[in-house]
């Protein structure tokens, strides 16, 4: 009683001061299920595009112990981003932690402005019992539905880091911690460094309920790194 | 702790203040909101600031530099500032970080400026038997009594080295509005359609984001010129827009760090540029040289002239021919000055 007691608190703060976006927790494979399926209602304020929201989708299957596949969509509405993505990877237990190696093929639509961005990412994930750290390098390409089919931008490979710490050990049934990096779900970026609150609280040993709250700035500490976009996202994991 | 930490990682070099990075200051809504109430008062002082004689048959030069990171030593913005007196050119844009991280590099700025304006004046200006200062090439084109009357032709855009030691208040003293356009009378067409001007767009990026209110006065088309000119009763055209922006849109490679526009705010920026039918849109902040075009928008990013970060001679400096017949073509101009040891 006490447990559900203090996870509901947990969740109505963490929903009341945080907001949300896809904390879902990266797990080993568990041997007993075989699919993961979740999904998130985002919205915030963007200096550009102004109010948002929009919803996710992901899933995961489990082809072996230690290898899997997935994929994700996203719609944002007034910002008129529509994406998805197709994933991969693979589990390397280690006596410290896991490491997850891991791919992504992922389109991104930017209907308000026409432009259309096609990004691979190659990353690494390190995941102690309160510490994880991500390094991997993304290869972007954008144009413009004005420029034509022959011209487009391809960004020189663009570094991936972000590290997270947890309050809890990572096998709690709920957890909260702070994160920052240079990429979110759907886009990978320069300089412009995310921090936040992340959160997730299982339900049953099927059923998780996860969160984030996003602050997105533009540009480095030697630029000010002013406010550019923040957003919360909440959301549910079903495995079975 | 964390002000050496953050000097370090921000600059790493012994001229720069930490304490200056940490207490940074105003942020782009207010400089943007302060430089857009200084334009309006001040719109004419803009277009006066240009001596148009040289512009000959729609023909002129310009001159782009870019990072100079004025510390102690001026010598590379005195060689910029020579090299254009010399050409003869129209004006000079400067592409932000202009000084340093500490205030008393203003001073030092303040002074290469002054003394330009000497060189500037005494080329270009005369005082006639009253003590009025014309233009020496047109005895009717009396400027005034006063010396301050005639503005030195030097454009910049802030940049965010020139905002980390609460330096806005540096920069606006001397440059005063970060957010600004004017136009250069280049003809008129002789089908009696108006005035031709070419567009000169000054942006506010030194934060990596236009921040709201920007981008709300782009939407409202305050950037956008002109296009009815009540005094002639005339209709006036653009031939081109040029764009000056600190933070770079194209990073030159990947072992190039510095931050560039989130996405949302680079397709915004690049439809505008479109939307603006730019010719040229001039970048510096990433210290390297990158040349490409899209959509018939040509997008230049400039080196730094720093004599710091380019410490060897080199081609640091960009001059911008328009021609008569309307076309465009630059050269990157060689810089000769080297630090003293």
């Amino acid at each position: 009683m006490k447990k559900t007691i203090l996870t509901l608190m947990m969740l109505a703060v963490a929903v009341v001061t945080a907001g949300a976006q896809s904390y879902r927790g990266v797990h080993q494979y568990d041997g007993e299920h075989k699919n993961e399926v979740s999904g998130y209602f985002t919205g915030g304020d963007n200096v550009v595009s102004g109010k948002f929201f929009g919803f996710e989708a992901s899933y995961r299957r489990h082809l072996a112990d230690r290898w899997y596949v997935g994929g994700d969509t996203q719609m944002q509405f007034w910002k008129q981003l529509y994406s998805f993505d197709a994933t991969g990877g693979y589990c390397l237990p280690v006596k410290f932690g896991h490491l997850y190696f891991d791919g992504k093929l992922m389109i991104n639509r930017y209907q308000r402005w026409g432009f259309t961005e096609t990004v691979f990412n190659l990353s690494a994930t390190w995941e102690s019992a309160y510490f994880d750290m991500r390094i991997g390098e993304s290869l972007i390409h954008f144009r413009s539905s004005k420029w034509g089919e022959k011209y487009g931008y391809t960004e020189p490979l663009t570094l991936t880091f972000g590290m997270g710490v947890n309050i809890r050990h990572r096998t709690n049934p709920w957890n909260i911690g702070l994160y920052a990096r240079n990429y979110d779900d759907y886009y990978y970026e320069n300089w412009n460094i995310n921090w936040g609150i992340r959160w997730y609280a299982n339900i049953n040993r099927q059923m998780r309920l996860f969160g984030e709250f996003n602050v997105r700035p533009a540009g480095s500490i030697s630029q000010l790194a002013s406010r550019y976009e923040g957003s919360m996202r909440i959301g549910m994991k079903y495995k079975w | 702790m964390a002000a050496l930490a953050a000097g370090a990682l921000c600059t790493s070099c012994d001229k720069v203040s930490p304490q200056g990075v940490l207490m940074a200051g105003t942020a782009v809504e207010d400089r943007v909101k302060m430089s857009h109430l200084y334009y309006k008062e001040y719109l004419n002082d803009y277009e006066m600031n240009l001596d148009t004689k040289n512009v000959q048959d729609g023909e002129y030069t310009f001159l782009v530099g870019a990072d100079s990171h004025i510390t102690d030593d001026p010598g590379r913005l005195d060689e910029m500032l020579k090299i254009g007196l010399d050409g003869d050119d129209l004006l000079y844009a400067h592409l932000g970080d202009i000084a340093d991280t500490k205030p008393e590099y203003y001073i030092v700025l303040d002074s290469a400026l002054q003394k330009a304006k000497e060189r500037f004046v005494r080329k270009n200006y005369v005082q006639n038997e009253y003590g009025r200062w014309r233009h020496k090439n047109n005895p009717y084109d009396i400027i005034g009594w006063d010396y301050n009357e005639i503005h030195f032709p030097f454009f910049p855009v802030v940049g965010n080295h020139d905002l980390t030691h609460n330096g806005w208040a540096m920069w606006c003293s001397l440059f005063h509005s970060s957010f600004y356009e004017f136009d250069v009378c280049v003809g008129t067409y002789d089908d009696g359609r108006g005035t031709v001007y070419d567009h000169f767009i000054f942006l506010d990026t030194a934060s990596g984001t236009l921040g709201k209110t920007q981008i709300d006065l782009i939407n409202q088309g305050v950037l956008d010129g002109n296009y009815f000119n009540e005094e002639t009763g005339g209709f006036q055209f653009y031939r081109h827009t040029f764009v000056f922006s600190h933070t770079n849109i194209f990073r030159p490679s990947s072992m190039q760090f510095a931050s560039t526009f989130s996405r949302e705010e680079t397709f915004f920026l690049l439809n505008q540029f479109e939307e603006w039918n730019a010719s040229i849109v001039f970048c510096g902040h990433v210290h390297a040289w990158d040349e490409r075009e899209y959509n018939k928008v040509n997008y230049l990013t400039l080196d730094s002239m720093s004599e710091r970060n380019s410490p060897k001679p080199g081609d640091y400096l960009l001059r911008v021919h328009v021609h008569k017949d309307g076309s465009l073509t630059w050269e990157r101009v060689h810089m000769d000055y080297v630090a003293q040891k």
